[in-house]
């Protein structure tokens, strides 16, 4: 067994060397600095290096293997060139485990020509490399975390000149691990200059130092985007938060915490920032709202949300809850007919220098969305597609599932999906609606309409009868009205026109139409309903009084145009008609309303 | 010259169109009116569940929805009261949590994604809409539409109901009233027809009842009361006969089916007057045939000699069978209904509940307001005019307003039968005077109509109707905004989350409960077990999720006055005790830095008092807790006893140095006003796990045994 092992491991010894005199002949680093930034709970490493082609043929890419021992932790790689402008060089890079060690590729934009010279930046950012020691502490004391490392660049080139810059986040150091020439001033620890450093070379170096900012964590974050073709996006974030620092050793005293300012490495409140157009913002938790936050409009435009959990946070302490906003859609999708492409962040900021151990992003679209592509900014997991059902659903909504882990603030880029989408669908749901109401109120109609009982109940259809002829002798009189009022307007006109033949012919029509209309009962309305009969009957006799009114007046007027009476008469006699008009129309109105 | 002809002509809907329409609309105002008048606190604060016992219910219905009927069923519940556990499925009424389950798979169903919680939360004031109606249809039945459509308006914001029903207040009465009034209208509807079908809907109606509340008993006594008063008045009829007979025998057989009540409705003494009623109808209805049937004398022979020999028989079936505790005792909570100092002199447990205390007369206004005043008159017309069911009403009202003096919570049985008979009330006094109101006016010209109705002129009639409207309405105006203000001022907040006014008029909110709570749930070990008062036991099993010694639910006197014991005790005596319990927290309310009055030192008494109860608590004498002259102190001159006990202690653990109020020492309590009498200690055998901002909640630890030789 043990022999096996060894032949493995001259194995693996062989083709590493092989590997490496595969290009390392040709590539040799002049001058490397590297900048190691401890501020925070992260390991931002930046790498300026100076590489030069010392062989015969050009150079198209180089390698940049990571420290087996921190490759697990690594979160973020980026390689650019460093003259010039910082966002245009991006270099292109790919990955991939040779032999066990994680080794980025790095293809350089343009080939390095045989003695030629070129700088390149290369930043990783590792989570979780820092250690708390010790690993408990009491609520008075501060948090003291260790950083071990290489005291060399671990590159598989020669390098000619390097140093190496710590940053750390107070200068409280308790102890560092010293490789002449290295010196420490203020919060900063320099290693080197080190001249010509053998490929691949270790030395291992320990920083215990202070460090109380937050050692926060989130341990799960779900991501909900649900997209709506009616203007808007939903957001919410449900996280596991954790504080992953030194644990808290035996009790939290509140009086401590609130008079001596205890508790440095604890986090009371975080900022979270938010789009710029968020609107609706909810931070709750499983048992309700929580009350402590604050949201401000920044002055970049950025919505900043002042998150303060329910408790503070200690050292092994977490918490849970739910972050959840809206966004107008105009913002991020985007569309040519019906192609859609939501444009967003895959993930959004939570907290300065946070990181996330595993993240789930939910993309929900539009039910009725097809030809779903998805192109994310750097590599992730896309879990099958899946459904979901909410509001006035039939088939259900797609949803697009996205894993990713150990994702760090650089990781907030936006992803691209497109899909088609026709708006006619957008139809559905108030369609749905309507049909439910139309539904519902036809139900209620044929109900009310139709008689489901089996006996015959007299007294109530004799009523609904009655009531029936009750709306039928008003529309009645509703018409004879009409051409009541027609016929007043014909005298009224052969008052001014004095056009007797003019006027004749127009009431001789009148008349015939009211005379054709006829109130037709039915016989058995007296027996059924006495009491109707008798208003029916009243109402007649005063239809008949109105009638001779009218017929009275019109030869008053007559006798007027023909020059029969004076004006003085006419005036007169007109005054009494209309006295007794008035009363008729009064009655007959009383009659009709209180049928 | 042209004068319109048939002016109104465009509302010419017939009279019975414009009836329809008025109740309608009078109805479905009423309905939403008391949704959304419930919904003070949702708008306030959010959300959320209520109190004490609505999270208790909220946690079952949340398992109900989640596991299925059966495993809900079956539940034996070992996150409360360890380590005895508690089997819920067995010891609840599920109406409730049946009914938000069902109503959150059929939205669920449409697809209508709406969560446990925001069911529960709102399923109050929706059945108190249902509530509206049904008191409607009820008071119809009582009396006519109009009656009818005031009731409903008036129960609509009774403060007496609102105060167990505002959204989030999630409890067995939200829905149980509606039960009630369904099965009164039921009852009343088969009184009156005498149908099976109505009948056989009040039975269900009233099984509906039993699986929601306990209260049923009041149900299932008022029924044979009601027709008990119809036999003893001589109505008793074939209607009564069926209605009864078929409502008790279906609703008992249907009431026996929920797994709390079991075999109750046969056995305890609570329901025997309904199985008397039953006995009672059979022998009159057979007494009615028999007579019909032989001549007088015969009868009267016959009639003597059966009565003796059947009463003789009862009798010592009663005997033997209370004897041999067949049938069950009677129950505490029933004799303190009828005898308010009962339970305060026998059981602490239940007097130490603040709604089991007596009403006071101030209440009664507060709750009800003019509703009071309008219930004798209600009373009144009822008893003008009796019919059968004039005389249930009647039962109902007199019946609810003694128990409602004995319990405050019964109140709640009160309200709508005041809001029924003042109903009646104001309807019938407004229509006796509202057909006066345009006298004159049609004096002129419609002369007829006087002598038809043969009444001596009144000087000022029109006058004498227009102030009595005007002052009626008045009256209802004011009691409008009355309930308002009552419900947004006293019933509205949820008491998890409280808020104060701050020096600048600003809001301030104490949202202690939940971050002490939260931090329970966070960052315990899953299978802690926590110790606290009974108060909080559902509160922290539903939002910490954690193992609790007691709990709301009260059912074992034992284990409480246990706690009572550790709570009451010395720190190394309470070890003991936190160790027989396998205590891993412990969780205090303390008010003293922020004035909350209700915390854990102001109920020290009742914990005194319940732990001295049993025997293993005979040494704890609620004497020792005072000074020499009899008062409960928390300074200096407070009974050592008391400043050394763990409550004591866990209160004030710190509390000492600091300054609560300018112009006052150190270690001001501003809950007793007092500066506390004990305090640099330190705890030995608990540590502070933590506090909350307010110091309102606070948890220790319970450190475990030392190792050996440390």
């Amino acid at each position: 067994m043990g022999f096996r092992i060894k032949v493995y491991l001259i194995c693996l010894f062989v083709m590493l060397t092989g590997f490496c005199t595969a290009t390392s002949e040709d590539i040799l680093i002049k001058n490397a600095e590297r900048t190691i930034d401890l501020t925070s709970q992260l390991v931002k490493i930046t790498h300026r290096l100076t590489l030069s082609n010392t062989g015969k043929s050009s150079v198209k890419s180089f390698s940049f293997p990571i420290d087996p021992k921190a490759q697990e932790k690594l979160s973020y790689f980026k390689a650019q060139l460093a003259d010039g402008k910082e966002s245009s060089g991006e270099l292109k890079t790919e990955f991939s485990t040779v032999k066990g060690i994680l080794t980025y590729k790095i293809t350089l934009s343009s080939s390095l020509e045989p003695g030629q010279i070129v700088k390149v930046l290369v930043g990783t950012v590792f989570t979780h490399h820092l250690s708390p020691h010790p690993k408990e502490i009491t609520q008075k004391e501060k948090q003291l975390v260790q950083y071990r490392g290489n005291a060399y660049i671990y590159t598989p080139y020669k390098v000619t000149t390097q140093t190496t810059k710590v940053l750390l986040s107070s200068s409280t150091v308790e102890s560092y691990t010293k490789v002449k020439p290295s010196s420490q001033s203020d919060s900063t620890i320099t290693y080197g200059p080190y001249e010509n450093v053998a490929p691949l070379s270790e030395e291992g170096i320990i920083i215990h130092y202070e460090n109380n900012t937050p050692f926060l964590s989130v341990g799960h974050l779900l991501r909900h985007i649900e997209v709506s073709h009616w203007g808007n996006i939903a957001v919410e974030e449900t996280l596991d938060v954790y504080h992953g620092g030194a644990k808290l050793k035996g009790s939290f005293s509140r009086f401590e915490y609130q008079r001596e300012q205890s508790g440095v490495s604890s986090v009371k409140s975080f900022k979270t920032v938010l789009p710029e157009l968020a609107a609706d913002v909810y931070y709750r938790d499983e048992i309700g709202n929580i009350s402590t936050s604050n949201l401000r409009q920044e002055d970049d435009g950025d919505v900043s949300l002042e998150l303060r959990p329910r408790f503070p946070l200690f050292g092994g302490w977490k918490t849970h809850y739910v972050v959840g906003y809206n966004l107008p859609s105009f913002a991020n999708l985007f569309n040519s007919g019906d192609e859609f492409v939501l444009q967003m962040d895959l993930i959004s900021h939570i907290f300065d220098h946070m990181v996330v151990d595993d993240a789930l992003v939910r993309i929900i679209l539009p039910e009725g969305a097809s030809n779903i592509e998805v192109e994310t900014p750097y590599a992730v997991t896309r879990l099958p597609d899946s459904l979901h059902f909410t509001y006035l659903d039939v088939k259900g909504r797609p949803v697009v599932e996205i894993a990713a882990k150990n994702l760090v603030e650089n990781h907030i880029q936006p992803f691209k999906l497109r899909y088609t989408f026709s708006r006619i669908v957008m139809l559905q749901e108030p369609f749905l609606c309507v049909l439910a109401f139309f539904l519902l109120f036809l139900t209620f109609i044929i109900y009310a309409r139709l008689d489901f009982s089996i006996t015959k109940d007299e007294t109530c259809d004799n009523r609904s009868r009655a009531a029936v002829m009750v709306e039928h002798i008003r529309n009645h009189y509703l018409k004879r009205s009409t051409l009541f009022q027609a016929f007043e307007t014909q005298v009224a006109k052969l008052k001014s026109s004095r056009d007797i033949n003019a006027f004749q012919a127009a009431a001789k029509n009148i008349t015939s139409d009211l005379r054709a209309q006829i109130l037709d009962l039915p016989s058995s309305l007296k027996s059924e309903s006495p009491q109707l009969n008798d208003r029916v009957t009243e109402l007649q006799k005063q239809d008949k009084a109105y009638r001779d009114f009218q017929s009275t007046h019109a030869q008053l007027v007559e006798r007027l145009v023909s020059g029969k009476i004076n004006k003085a008469q006419f005036v007169d006699a007109e005054a009494l008609l209309t006295k007794k008009r008035d009363e008729l129309v009064e009655k007959l109105n009383h009659l009709i309303n209180t049928l | 010259m042209t004068v319109a002809l048939l002016k109104s002509q465009i509302l010419h809907m017939s009279i019975e169109k414009q009836e329809t329409l008025l109740k309608l609309a009078i109805l479905t105002v009423a309905a939403v009116l008391s949704f959304s008048t419930r919904l003070f606190s949702v708008l306030r604060f959010e959300s959320v569940i209520h109190e004490f016992d609505p999270y208790f219910n909220y946690r079952t219905t949340k398992y109900l929805a989640e596991e299925g009927f059966y495993k809900f069923h079956n539940w034996f519940d070992e996150r409360a009261w360890y380590p005895l556990g508690r089997i819920i499925g067995g010891t609840i009424y599920p109406g409730l949590m049946l009914t938000s389950a069902v109503l959150y798979h059929v939205m669920n169903f449409l697809h209508v994604s709406i969560d446990v919680r925001n069911v529960c939360v709102f399923l109050a004031p929706l059945f108190s809409s249902l509530t509206t109606i049904v008191t409607f249809f009820l008071t119809r039945e009582l009396k006519d539409t109009g009656a009818g459509l005031v009731a409903a308006s008036m129960i609509a914001i009774v403060p007496g109901y609102i105060s167990r029903s505002v959204a989030g207040s999630y409890d067995n009465e939200g829905i149980a009233i509606f039960c009630m009034l369904l099965t009164y209208f039921f009852w009343i509807k088969s009184v009156k027809t005498g149908s099976l079908l109505w009948s056989a809907l009040c039975a269900l109606a009233y099984f509906y009842m039993v699986s929601s509340w306990g209260g049923y008993v009041f149900l299932i006594n008022l029924i044979p009361l009601h027709v008990l008063t119809l036999v003893l008045t001589g109505r008793f009829s074939h209607r009564v006969y069926v209605a009864y007979s078929t409502v008790y025998t279906l609703g008992t057989l249907l009431s026996m089916q929920i797994a709390f009540v079991g075999f109750q409705p046969v056995q305890s003494s609570e329901h025997m007057l309904a199985f008397g009623v039953f006995g009672l109808c059979q022998l009159h209805a057979f007494t009615d045939y028999v007579r019909s049937r032989l001549t007088t004398e015969q009868f009267n022979v016959l009639f003597r000699s059966v009565l003796m020999a059947a009463g003789s028989v009862a009798l010592a079936a009663m005997g033997i069978l209370t004897i041999t505790g067949k049938i069950a005792p009677w129950t505490g909570r029933f004799y303190s209904l009828l005898d308010p100092s009962y339970a305060k002199n026998h059981i602490p447990i239940i007097a130490s509940v603040s709604e089991h205390q007596p009403t006071s007369w101030s209440s009664f206004y507060f709750d009800l307001q003019l509703l009071v005043f309008l219930f004798p008159a209600g009373l009144y017309y009822c008893f003008a005019k009796l019919t059968d069911a004039n005389i249930f009403i009647i039962l109902y009202g007199v019946t609810s307003i003694y128990f409602a003096g004995v319990m405050v919570r019964l109140m709640l049985v009160l309200a709508p039968v005041m809001c029924i008979l003042s109903g009646i009330a104001v309807s019938t006094a407004l229509a006796s005077q509202i057909k006066y109101l345009d006298a004159p006016r049609q004096g002129s010209q419609s002369s007829e109509k006087k002598p038809k109705k043969g009444e001596a002129v009144v000087p000022f009639r029109s006058e004498v109707a227009w102030t009595f409207t005007v002052l009626i309405s008045l009256f209802l105006v004011s009691y409008t905004f009355h309930c308002t203000w009552v419900t947004s001022e006293a019933y509205s907040s949820p008491s998890i989350v409280l808020s104060a006014r701050g020096h600048d008029g600003s809001r301030i909110i104490f949202d202690d409960f939940r971050e002490a709570y939260y931090w329970l749930r966070m960052n315990t070990p899953d299978d802690s077990r926590v110790m606290s008062w009974w108060d909080y036991g559902y509160q922290i099993s539903a939002m910490a999720n954690r193992t609790i010694i007691v709990d709301n639910n009260t059912w074992n006197n034992t284990h409480i006055s246990r706690v009572g014991q550790a709570m009451a005790s010395t720190e190394d005596k309470a070890y003991e005790i936190m160790r027989e319990l396998d205590v891993d927290y412990v969780l205090v309310i303390f008010g003293g830095l922020t004035g909350y009055s209700s915390d854990d030192i102001n109920k020290f008494l009742w914990m005194v008092r319940i732990g001295g109860s049993t025997d293993r608590g005979k040494h704890i004498k609620e004497n020792d807790y005072y000074t020499p002259s009899g008062e409960f102190r928390v300074d200096v001159e407070g009974s050592s006893t008391l400043l050394n006990c763990l409550m004591y202690k866990m209160s004030y653990y710190k509390f000492g140095s600091v300054y609560t109020e300018g112009g006052k020492p150190p270690g001001y309590d501003r809950v007793r006003n007092a500066e506390i009498g004990n305090k640099d200690f330190e705890l030995d055998v608990l540590e502070e796990a933590y506090t909350t901002e307010h110091w309102l909640v606070r948890i220790y630890k319970v450190k475990k045994l030392p190792n050996r030789g440390v």
